[in-house]
């Protein structure tokens, strides 16, 4: 049951994401129907189906809190659907924080955290349609009658070779009830599993029953829209499994990369033996297989970029998040602020999307709480009453540009100066220019509120926005008006020098190794090293396969280790084996060159930051195990002499 | 009379400047990632704003023993020709305004390493500060790399108290 719930987890991350993401877009059209009777279908029936799919697959994970949660909010749904309730602020209210609440939920479960109690929200729910309406509320998802279920079957090689297949669950399913829908679904882990919708009379014996069989129950509540499925919502715009658009996993994306990497290699290898055979071959020969070693290299280059585009996400994944803080963050405060967003559609790196979230939710809640005005002091500025955040993205090239701009009172450039000395920064003489503002406002400790201010609270200063954008190569300018507004402005690179790579400790330092370098991984017994011909040895396949240790290559105080791992690098008489300590993890690393001379040093290829702003060094095996390979050739060749 | 900024530290208890426009920040240090057969006064690399950049230890660079990181110790990030790199320092407090005309060319008496990477001294109050040049500093540091041996020799320790040439 475990290993089923964890296959399934990452998927409903995933998931849930999308739906909520479909939610927040639909609150925000859904506020301006407020008090009104007739509300938009569509938005009620998109808002109605996120819901229902989000109960669906938060019962599939056994996610209890976010379910009941999501069934309360697809009830009240439901009753303005009916015309029974109308939406009152109270209820949009609601809804927001209903939203809110299952974010934080799924949030929560993500962490691995503590589950978020969503009770309370529940009940505020149950009360608010039976004061504003006469519906009933729904049946608890507890009830085991007849209902609509959703049945998930993963199949397995030992499930088949019991005789239970597709087919089988299919006709038993038939037996207990109607099949409403069947779909097949791929999850993370690349297994198939099967999806049906069922209305049946389900006992809790028969799910126990059916368990080891590999079906999973998980009821839909009676009158759920019949055909909403958990997974299947082509209109959320994002990419999902129907329509025109697959959801691909980062990982087989990062595997794709990697096997595009091995191509590089092995065409640069091609290029290396062409060079050495030209003299061998006639002329007009060896230039047609010249062009064609060229135009494998153009293909590749643009193979790469393909894969590079399938990761590109529109930034409206950030945009769409930002009128929530804002309208709760303007309420606390007492402001009056409208988010006008464009833009959303600009396209980005996934990777860059995930990282830049909190950046520009910091630059937002700033924007609130530092830049805006009250709505007295605007009026006494004569300025309308209500403030605009305006958040845009544009491509240019291969940067993006986000800005994030409000017309609120600028930084006060005598503030911020005072403010930086009493915090013992170093300010420099004279004028201080909006890069030397960015600066100072930038400085770690730099903070112009309280440690009770919601803002500051969090953690995250201009500092970690700043060290976040140079991380990820990109850069931030600011304009500041005294009385008429700050806007920030970031330029991003469309994508990033991303690579997969294997951190394995050596001595006391780890280091970064791209995967695309890597053929294997073995581990091998301190004591099977040998000595042979002056280098070191151990048996791999029932060769010798040359080593080098890397606490020599890198002149790190070697450990006592009893067992090593090790890299296996090039293949057939090239290879060799890199050994480490331990091969301590797998990621995403991103890719910052070395470029200045003082660190220049054969074998090490650059640095990457694994998120705790230290350097962490990029090891070019190749390069590693090409001396090695020079020096053991070298040795060798002096043994056949010798025996000569 | 024309007047610049500098900013100062200290190295062993001297008293430097550099011209605060050569000085892109000066940060906190609390761990420096060592290179490999890097220069023997260069600690390692450390992350600035994203960028890598190498860290110079004075210390070492002027000839003294270097000195464990502690919280007064700064990194300056110096740019120079289109290069930034970092000057670990034993602290970096202050800039100064100092006038042209109190800068004087280095006596016969400013002895050892430091001495080839001296502009000046100037005395401002009654204190005495030695003016570097940034440019002769890094250059300086371009020989070192072209003159270091391919190789060092495997099984070296590593420490801050350590002098390797």
């Amino acid at each position: 049951m475990t290993d089923f719930l964890d296959n399934f987890l990452d998927d409903y991350f995933a998931e849930a994401e999308e739906h909520l993401a479909v939610i927040r877009r639909a609150l925000l059209t859904l506020e301006h129907s407020v008090g009104q009777r007739r509300i938009d279908g569509g938005v009620l029936e998109e808002l109605f189906r996120s819901f229902h799919s989000l109960k669906g697959i938060a019962g599939m994970v056994d996610h209890r809190e976010t379910e009941a949660l999501a069934h309360e909010l697809e009830s009240y749904l439901r009753a303005l659907r009916e015309g029974d309730v109308i939406l009152t602020t109270g209820g949009m209210d609601l809804l927001i924080k209903g939203a809110g609440a299952l974010e934080a939920s799924i949030a929560a479960r993500r962490a691995k955290g503590p589950a978020r109690d969503t009770g309370v929200v529940v009940e505020e729910i149950q009360s608010l349609i039976t004061r504003d309406g006469t519906s009933q509320p729904a049946a608890k998802p507890e009830s085991r009658g007849r209902g609509n279920w959703l049945c998930t079957f993963t199949p397995s090689p030992a499930l088949i070779a019991r005789g239970v297949n597709v087919d089988v669950v299919r006709s038993r399913l038939r037996e207990i009830g109607e099949i409403i829908t069947a779909a097949p679904m791929v999850n993370a882990q690349g297994s198939v599993a099967f999806q049906f919708e069922v209305s049946a009379a389900v006992s809790d014996e028969l799910i126990e029953r059916w368990q080891p069989d590999g079906l999973h129950f998980t009821p839909i509540a009676p009158g759920g829209a019949p055909g909403a499925r958990a997974g299947a919502d082509d209109r959320s715009g994002s990419i999902l499994s129907s329509g025109h658009y697959v959801r691909v996993d980062l990982a087989r994306l990062d595997e794709l990369m990697r096997m595009i990497g091995n191509l590089v290699i092995l065409r640069s290898r091609l290029t290396d033996t062409l060079a050495r055979s030209e003299r061998h071959m006639p002329p007009g020969q060896y230039r047609e297989v010249q062009d064609d070693a060229e135009a494998i290299e153009r293909e590749l280059r643009e193979l790469r970029e393909g894969v590079m585009r399938i990761r590109l996400v529109p930034v409206g994944e950030i945009f769409r998040r930002m009128p929530f803080v804002v309208r709760d963050l303007a309420r606390d405060s007492g402001r009056s602020v409208n988010v006008v967003l464009s833009g959303q559609d600009t396209k980005i790196d996934k990777f860059l999307v995930e990282r830049m979230m909190d950046p520009v939710l910091h630059l937002v809640r700033n924007a609130v709480s530092h830049g805006i005005e009250t709505p007295v002091e605007r009026g006494a500025a004569g300025k309308p009453p209500a403030a605009t955040i305006r958040l845009s993205a544009s491509a240019s090239g291969e940067t993006v540009v986000i800005e994030i701009a409000d017309d609120g009172r600028g930084i006060d450039v005598d503030k911020v100066t005072a403010r930086a000395k009493q915090a013992g920064l170093p300010v420099p003489s004279g004028t201080i220019d909006a890069v030397a503002l960015l600066e100072l406002i930038s400085a770690p400790g730099f903070s112009t509120r309280d440690a009770s201010d919601r803002v500051s609270g969090r953690g995250f200063g201009m500092n970690v926005v700043r060290e976040t954008l140079q991380e990820l190569g990109g850069t931030m300018q600011v304009e500041t008006h005294p009385g008429e507004g700050t806007r920030f402005i970031i330029e991003l690179p469309l994508t990033l020098a991303i690579a997969a790579a294997m951190l394995a400790r050596v001595g006391d330092q780890i280091f970064a190794v791209p995967q695309a370098a890597v053929r294997e991984v073995a581990e091998f017994e301190a004591a099977s090293i040998r000595a042979m011909q002056g280098a070191e040895v151990v048996e791999f396949r029932g060769a010798p396969l040359p080593v080098v240790r890397l606490s020599t290559a890198l002149n790190v105080a070697p450990s006592d280790a009893t067992r090593f791992h090790a890299f296996i690098i090039g293949s057939g008489a090239a290879a060799v084996g890199l050994l480490v300590d331990r091969i301590v993890g797998h990621r995403e690393i991103v890719v910052r060159t070395t470029a200045d001379p003082l660190i220049r040093v054969e074998g090490v290829s650059g640095a990457t930051d694994l998120g705790d702003g230290r350097a962490v060094l990029i090891l070019d095996a190749g390069a590693i195990a090409r001396q090695a390979r020079d020096r053991h050739g070298r040795r060798g060749l002096t043994v056949v002499r010798g025996i000569a | 009379m024309t007047t610049d900024n500098y900013i100062l530290f200290t190295v062993a208890g001297t008293s430097y400047a550099l011209p605060s426009q050569d000085v892109a920040h000066v940060e906190m240090v609390d761990q420096v990632t060592r290179v490999p057969n890097a220069p023997a006064f260069v600690d390692g690399v450390v992350f600035s704003r994203g960028q890598v950049v190498p860290a110079i230890n004075m210390r070492a660079r002027f000839g003294f023993e270097r000195a464990a990181l502690d919280v007064s110790s700064r990194l300056l990030v110096v740019q120079s020709k289109g290069r930034s790199v970092g000057l670990l320092v034993d602290s970096c407090r202050e800039f100064m305004n100092v006038p042209q005309s109190s800068i004087h060319p280095p006596g016969e008496a400013l002895s050892g390493l430091s001495a080839q990477y001296v502009d000046g001294m100037a005395s401002v109050g009654n204190r005495l500060i030695v003016v570097l040049s940034l440019e002769r500093l890094l250059g300086s540091t371009e020989h070192a790399v072209a003159t270091r041996p391919r190789e060092q020799a495997s099984g070296e320790g590593h420490g801050y108290t350590e002098t390797r040439n």
